[in-house]
């Protein structure tokens, strides 16, 4: 294929380049003693064409790729646990190879990615044709202009709205979001709400938190590829919550915020989602919102709602503590 | 009209949520798309859908529907019915279209949300 001759041809200028600053860290693997049958589920929902297979200690054991599921379907096997049909000779790239010899594992094998693990064999990322070229295009500055204040500010402890200090170990409420099953979008927001009822918030703006939460928790799942958050924070007269991810970014802020917008692919619209109004209904049900992103780093959803003036203390104890 | 009345027009069958059945009911939306749902429907309205799966359910929990009706029959999974009985939100299943269905409760004068 001539785009192998491209890479090798243009590998030299970029000898510097190790796959520790190319891969993709946030990487969707799964145990062994899961069933083939859930790999297969999260390929088609994450449309890979491949999972790392780690132990507890995320060593690299084996990999599960499509052709096993083929196997797997063939001979009717999907009950099995993933390590009786993993590929356990892998392939792997090492952090700190060079970019030369990364392409040329590409020429010799036909695969299409690479896990990459470090000395004692922990998968850290993965490495895909795509990252060669977009690694390969940062280097010019093609695509993307680094900005360091943005990756410093996305990780901050002060609300972009309110200015305040908020440490996410003080949140009232945290729900983790597994983004491995699609399955349970839209269980935060439900538990974020029963939350809030529990503490007597007027239901209107308990509806609306649960609207918006939904659709920043749901954007997680099907978009970030990586893992997220959410917390919210009680502030006397107004809630505060936050939707954090770590996963891939937003690549085009403008037009996420556009109706009708959407990058998501078929599957998700299958699943009732992806027709581009997501952002849109979070602002939509929202009285302040600001949304921040970094390619690679991850994606924070601040938004505030305030309560009405004669709701802004409600009677249960505990919520004012903070104050 | 009552969500009884509702069931009788569309020759549904109540899947869960028959406790339900005497609530008045004055708006209604049908949207196969969670988002359409989450940004125009909400508390006490009736949803037509032919969107099976069990997100619709935890789609009508966050809005706070007062229900749901499936249109055109189709094999709703186990999980959909289970959690709908599980956070008791009523449920119906006609095997009308969803054109016949709208068209049904609006001549018996169900009205849109966007006509309140």
């Amino acid at each position: 294929m001539s785009d192998r001759n491209d890479l090798s041809k243009y590998a030299g200028l970029f000898e510097d380049i190790r796959a520790a600053d190319i891969m993709t860290a946030n990487v969707t693997v799964i145990p062994p003693e899961k069933k083939i049958s859930h790999a297969k589920e999260m390929m088609n929902i994450k449309r890979i064409s491949g999972l790392p297979v780690v132990d507890e200690t995320r060593h690299l054991i084996g990999i599960v790729t499509v052709e096993d599921i083929i196997h797997a379907l063939e001979f009717n096997r999907l009950g099995e646990p993933i390590r009786n049909m993993m590929t356990r000779d892998v392939i792997t790239v090492g952090v700190n190879d060079r970019l030369t010899d990364i392409v040329s594992k590409f020429q010799a094998y036909r695969f299409g990615r690479f896990p990459v693990v470090d000395a004692d064999n922990v998968l850290r990322g993965i490495i895909s044709r795509k990252d060669i070229l977009n690694g390969v295009l940062e280097k010019f500055n093609l695509i993307y202009v680094h900005d360091q204040k943005r990756i410093s500010t996305l990780n901050s402890e002060f609300s972009f709205i309110t200015g305040e200090r908020l440490t996410v170990g003080d949140a009232e409420f945290h729900y983790n979001i597994d983004t491995t099953d699609i399955g349970s979008a839209g269980v935060g927001a439900v538990m974020l709400k029963t939350f809030l009822a529990d503490k007597r918030y007027p239901a209107e703006i308990i509806r609306r938190i649960g609207v918006a939460v939904y659709e920043a928790e749901t954007n997680v799942i099907i978009h970030s590829r990586g893992t997220g958050d959410i917390y919210c924070f009680l502030q006397g007269d107004l809630i505060m919550v936050r939707v954090v991810d770590n996963g891939i970014g937003i690549e085009d802020m403008d037009m996420a915020m556009k109706e009708g917008y959407s990058t998501a692919p078929d599957y998700v619209r299958e699943l009732g989602f992806g027709a581009g109004m997501g952002i849109p209904n979070i602002k939509r049900f929202v009285d302040k919102l600001v949304i921040l992103s970094e390619k690679n780093v991850g994606t924070q959803v601040e938004m505030i709602l305030y309560l009405p003036i004669e709701a802004s203390a409600p009677a249960t104890p505990g919520t004012l503590t903070k104050n | 009209m009552t969500v009884r009345d509702v069931a009788k027009l569309l020759e549904a069958e109540v899947l869960s949520g028959e406790d339900k059945l005497d609530i008045e009911v004055k708006h209604g939306g049908a949207a196969d798309m969670m988002s359409d749902i989450l940004a125009l429907c909400g508390p006490n309205q009736l949803v037509l859908t032919g969107y099976i799966h069990p997100q619709v359910i935890r789609t009508a929990l966050v809005t706070e529907l007062l229900g749901l009706v499936f249109v055109r029959c189709k094999n709703i999974p186990p999980e959909t019915i289970k959690m709908a009985r599980q956070h008791n939100i009523l449920m119906l299943q006609t095997r009308l279209f969803m054109f016949s269905s709208c068209g049904i409760l609006y001549a018996a004068g169900l009205r849109g949300v966007d006509e309140r």
